[in-house]
């Protein structure tokens, strides 16, 4: 009993690090994280798509976390696209806002959360989701005033 | 057999859920999966952890960081700071890191969307020192854009937005489609 219970304070003491990624190919949308999971720009089917790309820029550029919604709906916090680690308000990931990309690329997860660091971008198949037609611009406001004219 | 299973359930207990609400006084920002957390954890570079690729200042606000909780060595991911600004928590969290640091704000739960382990700072401690508001966002965004011109918050008058809208329109999906979307929609 003794060796178990060391063991095991041994595996509790060092939890799995995640160096143990797999390899992955995985289609998805590049979405905005806060507004997705915080529902506080509406619900989840509103907050993806053209409805929400102009404020998936904001989210992006203000270093909000880009997750990559797979089609299976797995969600994966995205940390490095190809050679640009700044995804708190890169390049990249603005450029990508919105898009659907096909990935290949290092999947880790741990508590409950799922990574993604992508190395290569297959196929950018730009904004597939025109959701605009259903929920117009997503929050309202995205569109000024002075644009509407 | 019984020994092994009661030592798997001591492995497992500091996985079940934690009650890290007790002290704390963060704000509700009145979210459907909103909940109060208050801990001590020590901030990280979530690419770092994964990959070993460990810049020594976590990237200076400009990778993802992460909180180490102390409790039960979760890895809690951040993504919201203290303004209502469409602003992440990088460059609130990149000077301390390395360090270990007490933080008060609001973890999301929601089992319907897998929100777990997900939390927006909104407070900052140091040695137990003052708490300080997680809000250096704009200010950090205003000496780095020294340039933006105009009035309003700063996710109007940044330029590489502004350039992504003035070459994709606010849909991306090209300037002719916002022309006919804004004639049909307002």
């Amino acid at each position: 009993m003794r060796k178990i219970l060391t063991a095991l304070a041994c595996l509790a003491a060092f939890p799995a690090t995640a160096a143990e990624g797999e390899r992955i190919q995985v289609t998805g949308e590049l979405i905005d994280t806060w507004c997705y999971y915080s529902g506080v720009m509406g619900g989840p089917d509103a907050v993806v798509g053209s409805a929400h790309h102009t404020c998936a820029l904001w989210c992006s550029a203000g270093g909000i976390p880009v997750g990559l919604q797979a089609e299976d709906g797995t969600i994966y916090m995205v940390l490095k696209i190809e050679q640009d680690d700044n995804l708190a308000g890169g390049d990249t990931a603005l450029r990508l806002a919105s898009h659907v990309i096909e990935a290949d690329g290092m999947h880790y997860e741990r508590d409950g959360i799922n990574y993604l660091v992508v190395d290569s971008v297959i196929s950018d198949l730009g904004i597939t989701n025109l959701n605009h037609e259903d929920y117009g611009p997503v929050p309202a406001f995205a569109i000024p005033k002075s644009a509407r004219q | 057999m019984k020994k092994l299973a009661f030592a798997l359930s001591l492995l497992a207990a500091p996985a079940l859920a934690q009650d890290f609400s007790e002290g704390s006084t963060a704000k509700s920002w009145n979210l459907y999966a909103e909940v109060p957390a208050t801990f001590e954890a020590k901030v990280v570079d979530v690419l770092c952890e994964f990959t070993g690729d460990c810049p020594t200042d976590c990237g200076a606000g400009k990778r993802q960081m992460g909180l180490l909780r102390s409790a039960d060595n979760v890895l809690v991911m951040t993504f919201k700071n203290n303004q209502p600004a469409f602003s992440g928590s990088a460059v609130d969290l990149a000077p301390y890191c390395g360090m270990t640091i007490n933080v008060d704000g609001l973890m999301l739960d929601d089992p319907d969307l897998g929100a777990k382990n997900m939390y927006m700072v909104q407070k900052i401690q140091v040695d137990g020192g003052e708490w300080k508001k997680a809000s250096q966002f704009t200010k950090v965004w205003k000496k780095e854009t020294p340039d933006a011109s105009g009035k309003g918050p700063w996710f109007r008058r940044d330029p590489r937005i502004q350039e992504q809208i003035a070459t994709h329109g606010y849909m991306g999906l090209g300037p002719d489609v916002d022309k006919a979307f804004i004639a049909d929609w307002y």
